[in-house]
């Protein structure tokens, strides 16, 4: 068992939480709290010491870059989300931060998430180096038309359409299978975490 | 005044974040150098205010208001102090300290010890819980009703038994079909949502820029 | 109530239980495991062994405390790889929160490393073998910027320590010194590197993500927008394994701690579980509704 009284700090919080599978209590909502506060504290830590400190202080004690306090003043304006008179001007931070990522995110996803896309789908004499990827190809290529048909709500599903989209369904429900699959390995790993925490750091059951 | 002009700023960043994409040009390439490592960067980094201030404000109403449960809004409020105290005044790196002792005796408390020991267990116990949570709705919920969802629970079973070693051990070639599954069919359905998704989030982008999608300015004037 | 009945509607804190020990037992008696690397984790670990030697690996350690039993021991075993193999390593993170996964990894791996070492060349030194750049904002800052100056965007690293005074940074001046980025994460950011920083700037990307979002990423795979992946748990057991291969190969003889493969044991007995779950409580729907027929 360990001596490390933090070992038993994060073992006392961690059966807190699990408390909460028996029902709500008040350990659990104390944890819950905990969490809330310290994660606030860190993240507060790191936005001073690690940005502002050397992108904003630094520069401007040292006398450079005094163009900067503009542009802090900008960034002081999320302040003014919590005084109501004046609170419109929050939009004008929020406006330079948007702007520019949508600006930036446009051209770079019509590239990597269409055309890059488009191009793996598109089944050329290449991928039939060996038959099954061939086969496979054509399968992702038919795949994809299907589930997009699936999608495609402008028109009446009849004639062509509606074959197509039933098929479209079938691909879908298989990649959600595949999806569901995989979620439960997921939520079952985060579990095993913490019990080797308690059985192995804490216990010392496991080794 | 207070939608034109969020609204004129948007246009401008929006047209020069994308038209710095595509005109390489030594002057276009300085100034979205400067936008992206100062501008951006000190912005978004005052925007940690709106989400401190919006806990602390919770928190400070909650306990004016007596609301159910208060007493623990005391503890998010203090230990949100604490913790930022011994972050700002004691700094990161325990090698090198700040001004405010992180330890007593051999209790080290500095901020890489807050997050190992009360953070990482706080917020990967809380998710944990999920696998309780999942079993249960897997047992109640998970029907195969009809040809779709059989299809869903068929693959979900394969994918679960050759996601594990015993899967192999059971039928030689199922991991295998499982990441054919995976890489075939699967990769068909997603690629067609993602070009959904794709060309939406592209199209949304679009109207932000262009003042038509208009929904982040909030309500008020 | 009939039997079929009774068992649909039992005390949700029974499937808790079972759920509990179906779990803890195989961790405390694990039967032998050994992983079999599928196609998407060979390629990455693959790709990492054979990049060129002056070529760095970046970790991205886009991940938070919340998910990290999932993804920090994917962090791990690419730490292992990369120093065992004598690469340069830069550590980074697009989440304030994943800060202190980057840390306690890099602080575990080079103590296991360092421990085991006889001269200067064996020991892993920061700032010469591996920097820890730490966290900026925002990742637009971070994956465009370092395609053209790292220390344009990381003026110091994690520890304070100015970023143009370390050794490694002669080396590492942006993407170019970079053979691939792995981003280790719980949400999209991975997307986010291939938007920016593979279609930018051509550098090839890795993928570590939880089981949760493995299944979407696939469409990457398939198109070459990530090099390789490694999926939950079992993607981290699987590079665990090739790792001890390689250490084997390389005749290093200390043990690793493998959490991905000890983990196993547990993801077996708790996926048949589950099965076993969905199947009775299908068995207990169709008989009621036959009888309601």
């Amino acid at each position: 068992m360990s001596a490390d009284p933090w070992t038993w700090i994060a073992a006392i919080l961690t059966l807190a939480i699990f408390s909460f599978l028996y029902k709500e209590n008040p350990f659990y909502r104390f944890a819950e709290h905990l969490f809330v506060g310290v994660a606030n504290g860190y993240a507060i830590t790191f936005y001073w010491h690690r940005v502002l400190v050397p992108s904003l202080i630094n520069p401007v004690s040292h006398g450079q870059k005094l163009w900067l306090i503009a542009i802090a003043i900008i960034g002081a304006l999320y302040f003014t989300r919590f005084i109501p008179k004046v609170s419109w001007l929050v939009r004008i931070p929020i406006a330079v931060v948007l702007g520019y990522f949508s600006g930036a995110y446009i051209p770079r996803a019509i590239d990597a998430q269409i055309l890059q896309q488009l191009r793996a789908t598109i089944v050329t004499r290449s991928m039939f180096a060996n038959w099954q990827s061939g086969l496979w190809a054509v399968i992702i290529a038919l795949g994809v038309i299907a589930t997009i048909t699936y999608f495609f709500f402008s028109a009446k599903r009849k004639g062509i359409l509606k074959p197509v989209s039933r098929i479209g369904i079938i691909f879908i429900m298989v990649g959600f299978g595949a999806s569901f699959g995989y979620t439960v390995m997921a939520r079952i790993s985060l579990l095993i975490g913490r019990l080797q925490f308690l059985l192995g750091d804490w216990l010392g059951l496991i080794h | 005044m207070k939608r034109r002009l969020p609204l004129m700023i948007v246009l401008v960043l929006g047209i020069f974040g994308a038209v710095a994409f595509v005109i390489p040009h030594p002057i276009v390439k300085s100034i979205d150098e400067t936008m992206r490592n100062d501008v951006l960067r000190i912005i978004t980094a005052f925007s940690l205010v709106l989400g401190v201030g919006s806990i602390i404000q919770h928190h400070l109403i909650k306990i004016r208001r007596k609301a159910e449960h208060w007493p623990f809004s005391y503890i998010a409020l203090i230990s949100l102090a604490v913790s930022a105290a011994i972050g700002l005044f004691g700094g990161i790196d325990p090698a090198s300290p700040g001004i405010l002792p992180t330890h007593i005796g051999g209790f080290s408390f500095h901020m890489q010890a807050l997050y190992d020991n009360i953070m990482i267990p706080l917020a990967s116990t809380m998710f944990a819980l999920l696998a309780f949570f999942m079993a249960s709705a897997a047992y109640r919920a998970f029907r195969a009703r009809n040809l779709e969802a059989t299809l869903l629970l068929i693959a979900a079973f394969i994918l679960m038994l050759g996601a594990v070693p015993l899967g192999r051990m059971l039928i030689r070639p199922l991991p295998d079909f499982a990441e054919w599954i995976l890489t075939v069919p699967n990769t068909a359905a997603k690629r067609g949502i993602m070009f959904g998704i794709g060309l939406g989030s592209i199209a949304t982008s679009l109207k932000i820029i262009l003042g038509i999608e208009r929904g982040w300015l909030g309500g008020g004037g | 109530m009939g039997f079929w009945n009774k068992l649909l509607k039992i005390d949700r804190r029974w499937i808790y239980t079972i759920i509990w020990l179906v779990v803890m037992i195989p961790l405390l008696f694990p039967f032998k495991i050994k992983p079999m690397a599928m196609p998407p984790v060979t390629r990455l670990f693959n790709y990492i062994d054979t990049m060129p030697e002056d070529k760095a690996l970046v970790i991205s350690v886009d991940y938070t405390p919340d998910i990290q039993p999932e993804l920090h021991p994917m962090c791990i075993a690419l730490l292992h790889h990369a120093f065992a193999t004598k690469r340069k390593v830069g550590l980074l993170t697009l989440q304030v929160m994943g800060l202190g996964l980057g840390e306690a990894a890099i602080r575990q791996v080079t103590e296991e490393f360092n421990a085991h070492a006889t001269t200067h060349e064996d020991s892993i030194i920061n700032g010469e073998d591996y920097v820890y750049w730490g966290w900026t904002t925002p990742i637009i800052t971070i994956l465009l910027g370092m395609g053209e100056r790292i220390t344009n965007v990381y003026p110091v690293d994690y520890y304070g320590h100015r970023t143009e005074s370390l050794p490694i940074m002669k080396h590492l001046k942006n993407y170019d010194d970079i053979g691939i980025v792995v981003s280790i994460a719980g949400s999209s950011i991975p997307i986010s590197w291939v938007n920016f920083a593979n279609t930018q700037f051509g550098v090839p990307i890795g993928c570590g993500a939880t089981a949760v979002s493995a299944a979407d990423y696939y469409p990457y795979l398939n198109s070459g927008q990530f090099t390789g992946m490694m999926a939950g748990m079992k993607g981290a057991a699987e590079y665990e394994q090739l790792v001890a291969d390689k250490f084997d190969e390389l005749g290093i003889k200390w043990e690793l701690r493998r959490k991905g493969t000890e983990a196993m044991s547990s993801q077996t007995a708790a996926h048949i579980a589950i099965m076993i779950f969905i199947i009775i409580g299908n068995i207990a729907y169709f008989v009621i509704r036959r009888r309601k027929k």
